[in-house]
């Protein structure tokens, strides 16, 4: 047995032990897994790699705290309930378009913040008592609410699996939007109307209706929706007019949440973003561990040995791995896992279309977020739900999470083909 | 340069506001968590890195 297959060993028994036996933080048992790597292998404590391993995902951070930021003050302001409202309203009379709508709110903030738990926590919490009020049971609204989560953070335009893949293989994202459209979308109609569908249509609208806050759309009228559709037109703005440098998400969400401040109900934004920070910090903690976990793989060989091994598989053995191994290194964190087998994966694949063939391992990854311990989707969903136990939500996501993976597969089997129809640059 | 001023401003935004959430945790493990997420953005913040 090599000393990189002992160390990855050790690793992931240490940080296992952390999550599971000592009932630590996922992002602190990351750390102690990293310096037990690093001292397997013969490398100290190295506090250099440590820190430069955190700065993988800096910007990654900024995005989310901003992200989570904008959610609240949308959610406070009252422009949420008004979005909720508005669609349960005009919508009633045709539950398949409505529970489609609803599906895509709950995947809205996992699409801008590019993490499946702000979709659960924000947007999911907000939909959970609508779906539930429609008549749709506690456990399915939990699995609509994790799979939208799940494929929310994958849909364009933020997909944090993809760019750390994109960064790992240095090509630009961009071109992205249309696979990774027709990657989750469909999906996720599919799986809410499957869910959902039998039980809406025996939904009473009078209770329902009474159930609904109206009155903030009442109340400010048209400029309650502003912040959303400012966030939409800055984030294309530099798409559409070049000439007009890009600010980057973090000050787009920013200025939203100024504007928001002014647009609805008053709400003391210091304490707003205060708790957004809070709720955000757990996910905020995961990715400065990934970060050191990647870079002390990387310092001791562990990632050579997995890229070599990547690489080596015969052709058809390179799906089988993918399948299995990316959402099982997702028990760890889909982001680690797009990191550390992504990225080979992607550099074993470049005679497929690479635009298509990251958008597709990218969607498999975020499978990790249904993976025990971490299941990120699963443990939020049945946190917002209200349900005790998680095991249920897994098992009932067992079969469209088999669905997502075949999807992926197929997009990457029929990359080259697919390619001049849904890849633009 | 305008935009790198306005995003070490967001930067101490952020840093202020994880700082905040490190002095009224209660749980060490999160108080932890909030530790290690400073050590980035501040060195960030300083241009150090």
């Amino acid at each position: 047995m090599s000393i990189e297959l002992i160390t990855f060993i050790v690793m992931l028994g240490t940080f296992l032990l952390g999550c599971f036996l000592c009932k630590l933080p996922i992002g602190i048992s990351m750390v102690l897994a990293s310096v037990a790597g690093a001292l397997i292998g013969g490398q100290g404590v190295p506090v250099v790699h440590l820190v430069e391993g955190m700065f993988a995902y800096v910007d990654t951070i900024l995005v989310i705290a901003t992200a989570m930021i904008f959610m609240r003050v949308i959610q406070e302001s009252g422009t949420l309930d008004a979005i909720c409202a508005t669609i349960v309203e005009r919508f009633h009379k045709v539950p398949a378009l409505m529970l489609i709508m609803i599906m895509v709110i709950i995947m809205f903030p996992g699409m801008i913040t590019g993490s499946s738990t702000a979709a659960v926590l924000s947007a999911g919490s907000i939909m959970a008592p609508v779906l539930m009020m429609m008549g749709v049971p506690i456990l399915e609204t939990a699995v609509i609410l994790s799979l939208g989560g799940m494929l929310g953070m994958i849909a364009p335009p933020t997909n944090l699996p993809a760019m750390i893949m994109c960064g790992g293989v240095d090509i630009p994202y961009s071109g992205f939007t249309l696979p990774l459209i027709l990657l989750t979308f469909p999906l996720a109609f599919a799986f809410v109307l499957v869910l959902g569908l039998k039980h809406v249509k025996k939904m009473n609208y009078a209770e329902v209706r009474a159930k609904l806050n109206t009155e903030v759309r009442k109340k400010y009228g048209f400029k309650i929706y502003i912040p959303l559709i400012l966030v939409v037109v800055l984030m294309v703005l530099n798409t559409a007019v070049p000439a007009i440098p890009d600010m980057g998400m973090p000050l787009v969400f920013l200025i939203c949440s100024g504007v928001g401040c002014f647009t609805g109900r008053k709400f003391n934004i210091l304490k707003v973003s205060k708790n957004a920070i809070q709720s955000v910090l757990p996910v905020m903690g995961i990715l400065m561990g990934v970060g050191m976990f990647i870079q002390v793989m990387t310092l001791t060989g562990v990632r050579g040995l997995i890229v070599t091994s990547c690489l080596s598989l015969p052709s058809w053995a390179r799906y089988i791995a993918l399948s299995t191994s990316i959402p099982l290194f997702g028990s760890v964190s889909a982001f680690g896992s797009a990191s550390v087998l992504g990225v080979p994966f992607v550099l074993s694949f470049l005679a497929k279309n690479e635009i298509i063939v990251v958008s597709a391992l990218s969607l498999i990854a975020s499978l990790g977020d249904m993976m025990p311990p971490t299941a990120m989707a699963g443990i939020f969903a049945a946190q917002v739900v209200g349900m005790k136990d998680y095991k249920q939500i897994m098992k009932k996501c067992l079969l469209p999470c088999l669905i997502i993976l075949v999807w992926g597969v197929i997009f990457i089997l029929a990359a080259n083909f697919l390619e001049p129809f849904i890849v633009f640059h | 340069m305008v935009l790198t001023i306005i995003y070490r401003l967001i930067i101490a935004l952020v840093i202020a506001l994880v700082g905040w959430n490190l002095f009224t945790e209660k749980k060490f493990t999160a108080q932890l968590t909030a530790a290690m997420v400073l050590i980035p953005l501040v060195l960030r913040a300083l241009m150090i890195k």
